[in-house]
């Protein structure tokens, strides 16, 4: 068995015992990344010199018998909207141009902390625009697990590489299922924990109220330990709330006794049949382990919450946007003999994708001031509308079960015209990040006839990300883990 | 008939908070003597990724304020995200409270034209940061035409509070009297320094004027006005460019106007007023104040200038003028205080506080906080005033010597001052001052046409007097004489 193939707590426990050091580890990964990703495209930048520098530094500190933390020499993969100190961070956008942060983002200081190396920074659609990775400016990822179809989005690289084995465990981050989506198509696991649980300073904001960095992993442990890592207080992130110190130190025996909801109004929109079996299934497995399987009733959120959230993502998205002008840093024209709203205009027209600018323009529209009432407004209030409701939905079940999406992964580059689909296929993920509550996308098995993984998803109350890890642990067991993907090779 | 116009005024007051940090970031707010950008972090930069947290010491100063301007403080207010470019502004938008604001509905208290007590009704006071600094390649330092231009991020993320009256304002000279009150109270809060010569308070005004023929123009707000002077000159330009429009039978159209203060004119902003738009700001909860937090705020919340020189009127028997000088700021008011409650005479104190003691720290360009003689011992000096062991102006002698530093024991033995008499020192500094105060009859002697000696009689009388009799009338002679030759 090769070191990349292991877990980030088996590698780290290899390295901590000198059974190999972390600079083995960090080259058996890159050799790895190296086999697979001129078929698969997961990381727009490597960072391997710089990596190996980390992985020396575990070494020595191993050396000295010093404690190098719960991820001492685990190879591991940012999503490219997390600044790195002095590494080039795109966004998967043109506009930022070669720009290199002055500044680390907490979360990268957490994990450099707890010992981890880095292997490269992953692609993802432009600004986290997207669920396929297709719309990132450096070209799409193909999906591990069938390389002629897409690894979801927009977390998409950071999937692609847990799930062929570049790493263990990745960054991804969450504004409407972008970690959950990617995980379920790449056939691992993706939480996405409850907003204000995980730091969002240095991460590069596309929804502000909505973004939320969580870990994939190719098991439960792994995600849990990443958890524990993640999940601290920043002061620098005023929505980071304080006092919620949680042990994510796997339990067993979650799922006796608890209830557990279908909703209820869900229940009209079709899903494909591969889901359809695995729901039926991990239901009755649940059952079976002593839950008591229930219906809640979502009808707000069946409803609205797709509508209300793209309205809030662009409002709040064309203003995150706003920035990137061309003065400061990021992609400069050349604007000579141009005034300034030529230049500004030459700037973004080149510099943004077509599916950025498009939630631009809706954000602008939807927040103009004689419109900002009926539409931005409106949706604000509706969410509050969505929260409530879930709450009350959640006094009488400690968590729901329900899909990530309707359907397995497309092909590369299909466009799918029919708009029922795309409201289908937001549905299930949505509405999560609209109430700030966390999502775990957990692996359940592969189609018996396309091979491709499916996944499913536990949504739980505020505050439950530890409830939710312990049931997916159990269902762990039974259902089985992921093997690595094939990544084309 | 001749038709009358009424302006309507209304004026909005940026001032900037006194804090030891910027709004939202831990970047320094005193940059005076150091380079463009050199106080600058990735969130005054607004880089990719930075998130903004709220000073609390701004919030502080804000309710500080709000408080000074008789406004009652919001429990609970929010943050919105203004949206427009400009290269100043690097996040694309100015995070401000906007309409939602931490203090509101407040008021001050001015004279009108005819001198009768009117109230301007302040609508709101709300915190927001401040934004880069523009140096222009062109003239006249505007964007428009310039081929190169520079940003200073140093200014990006100052604590600002934007003060909105009602437009209750209706003349350039009552603008002038409310922006000075409002200055005074909050620089007694302690809020803000509002150094007009640092940029710490800028105005913009709203103005409109109303026809005698119910014609109503709408209204202009005129901004780049950073002095009372420049304030005052915009709006009676203003009120006299709308004034004739209408009364030439044309419309003024609502517009944003730039004052010029070179040229003394308004102009139309050349380019459409950027289009501004509002969201919440995703990045701050709402801001909770607590009561108690209020409630020790307004503790610590000075006796404002009009409740404080009505006092002294009233209980010190102070004069109008006298008692205004001495409220004018808080530092002078509370060395006065403390000199009163050390023993001293309120009136000769409050007599030399404005003469003796201002005109030194005005002289020397320093606040009277940093002066050597504090105020238990000027009262003591005074005392000894009060006693009649020293006349006046050896007072005054021995209080030049206690500004340097000395002891008032030494101060009079440097001047040679005698208590209860006059030395040969003391003697010479008396007769110089008193030559000081006469020079026309200094001038006469000079010139020989005091051929009787009535004019060194008469000085010699005035020496005797202020020596209160402690003097020898021949030394006073032969000092005058000595002095004379001097001059």
């Amino acid at each position: 068995m090769d070191i990349y193939e292991l877990s980030a707590r088996d590698i780290a426990l290899g390295v901590r015992d000198k059974k190999f050091s972390a600079v083995e580890a960090f080259d058996s990964c890159l050799s790895r990344l190296s086999a697979c990703e001129g078929k698969i495209a997961a990381l727009i930048t490597r960072t391997a010199e710089r990596g190996r520098e980390q992985a020396k530094a575990i070494d020595a500190l191993i050396a000295k018998k010093e404690d190098v933390g719960p991820l001492g020499g685990v190879p591991t993969v940012l999503k490219d909207n997390m600044c790195a100190r002095g590494i080039r961070t795109t966004a998967g956008s043109r506009i930022l141009g070669d720009w290199e942060p002055p500044y680390s983002a907490t979360v990268w200081d957490l994990l450099q902390n707890a010992g981890a190396t880095l292997l490269g920074k992953a692609n993802m659609d432009e600004f986290a625009m997207g669920n396929t990775t297709g719309t990132s400016a450096f070209g799409p990822t193909a999906n591990p697990c069938d390389i002629t179809r897409v690894p979801g989005g927009s977390s998409g690289g950071s999937a692609a590489a847990v799930s062929a084995g570049y790493s263990p465990f990745a960054l991804g981050s969450d504004t409407g299922g972008s970690i959950r989506q990617p995980a379920s198509y790449c056939g691992i696991y993706g939480f996405k924990p409850t907003y204000g649980l995980v730091s969002r300073y240095g991460l590069i904001a596309y929804g502000s109220s909505l973004d939320q960095i969580g870990p994939f992993a190719r098991d439960m442990e792994d995600l849990a330990l990443v958890m524990s890592v993640l999940a601290r207080h920043d002061p620098k992130d005023s929505t980071s709330v304080p006092g919620k110190n949680f042990d994510f130190t796997l339990k067993e025996g979650a799922v006796k006794g608890k209830k557990i909801a279908l909703v209820k109004d869900f229940k009209d929109f079709t899903l494909d049949s591969p889901i359809a079996d695995a729901m039926k299934r991990v239901s009755d497995i649940l059952e079976k382990e002593g839950a008591l399987i229930t219906e809640v009733s979502l009808p707000t959120v069946a409803r609205y919450a797709v509508a209300c959230y793209y309205a809030i993502a662009a409002s709040e998205a064309h203003t995150n946007l706003a920035r990137y002008d061309g003065v400061r840093y990021g992609y400069r024209v050349s604007d000579e003999g141009m005034n300034l709203k030529e230049s500004f205009e030459k700037v973004r027209s080149e510099g943004f994708g077509v599916e950025v600018k498009s939630r631009i323009i809706a954000g602008t529209c939807l927040t103009e001031p004689v419109r900002s009432e009926e539409y931005y407004v409106a949706a604000t209030r509706v969410r509050t509308l969505i929260a409530s409701e879930f709450t009350l939905a959640f006094k009488g079940a400690d968590c729901i079960l329900q899909p990530v999406t309707p359907s397995l992964p497309e092909k590369i580059g299909f466009v799918d015209d029919d708009a029922t689909k795309g409201y289908e296929s937001d549905l299930y993920t949505l509405p999560v990040n609209m109430a700030g509550l966390p999502g775990l996308s957990f692996f359940t098995g592969y189609a018996a006839d396309s091979g491709l993984p499916v996944g499913l998803q536990l949504v739980g109350p505020r505050w439950s990300d530890a409830t939710l890890l312990n049931i997916g642990f159990e269902l762990q067991k039974i259902l089985g883990r992921p093997k690595i993907a094939n990544g084309g090779i | 008939m001749s038709l009358t116009f009424t302006p309507v005024i209304g004026i909005e007051v940026h001032i900037q908070l006194k804090t030891k940090s910027k709004v939202f970031c831990k970047c320094g707010t005193d940059y005076t003597n150091d380079p463009p950008n050199s106080h600058v972090c990735p969130v005054c930069m607004g880089l990719p990724g930075s998130l903004p947290v709220l000073n609390r010491s701004v919030v502080q100063q804000g309710m500080l304020a709000g408080l000074a301007l008789n406004c009652h403080i919001l429990p609970t207010t929010f943050f919105f995200r203004k949206s427009y470019y400009y290269p100043d502004l690097p996040k694309g938008f100015q995070i401000t409270q906007s309409d939602l604001p931490i203090a509101a509905e407040g008021w001050l208290e001015i004279h009108d034209d005819a001198g009768k007590l009117k109230k301007i009704r302040i609508n709101r006071l709300h915190l927001e940061e401040d934004v880069g600094k523009l140096h222009h390649s062109t003239t006249d330092g505007r964007l428009e035409g310039a081929s190169t231009s520079f940003v200073d991020y140093n200014r990006s993320g100052l604590p600002l509070a934007e003060i909105v009256s009602e437009p209750d304002v209706s003349s350039a000279r009552e603008a002038v009297e409310y922006v000075t009150s409002l200055r005074r109270r909050v620089r007694y809060s302690g809020a803000s320094d509002v150094d007009l010569e640092k940029g710490m308070m800028r105005f913009d005004a709203n103005v409109s004027v109303k026809c005698s023929d119910g014609r109503w123009g709408k209204r202009s707000e005129v901004k780049n006005m950073n002095s009372f002077r420049a304030l005052e000159r915009a709006i009676e330009y203003e009120i006299k460019r709308q004034s004739k429009i209408l009364a030439d039978g044309g419309e003024v159209s609502q517009e944003t106007r730039h004052w010029n203060d070179a040229k003394g004119v308004t102009t139309g902003m050349r380019v459409k007023e950027f289009y501004r738009k509002f969201i919440v700001e995703p990045d701050l909860p709402p801001l909770v104040v607590s009561s108690h937090w209020v409630d020790e705020t307004r503790a610590r919340l000075p006796e404002m200038p009009i409740e404080r020189a009505a006092r002294y009127e009233k209980d010190m028997g102070l004069s109008e003028t006298d008692a205004a000088v001495l409220t004018d700021s808080i530092d002078v008011a509370r060395y006065f205080e403390d000199t009163v409650k050390s023993g001293a005479n309120p009136q000769r104190a409050g007599n030399w506080v404005r003469t003796e003691v201002l005109r030194f720290v005005n002289e020397k360009q320093i606040s009277v906080d940093d002066l050597t003689v504090k105020p238990a011992s000027l009262a003591e000096l005074l005392a000894r005033v009060e006693s009649g062991k020293l006349s006046t102006t050896q007072a005054k002698g021995v209080f030049e010597e206690m500004l340097t530093g000395l002891s008032i024991e030494d101060a009079i033995k440097k001047t040679g001052a005698v208590e209860g008499g006059v030395g040969a020192g003391a003697l010479l500094v008396l007769v110089k001052s008193i030559l000081a105060a006469n020079p026309d009859v200094v001038e006469e002697i000079k010139s020989g046409k005091d051929t009787k000696g009535k004019k060194v009689k008469f000085l010699q009388g005035l020496i005797m007097r202020e020596a209160k009799g402690q003097a020898k009338p021949d030394e006073a002679a032969s000092a005058i004489e000595a002095a004379l030759k001097d001059e």
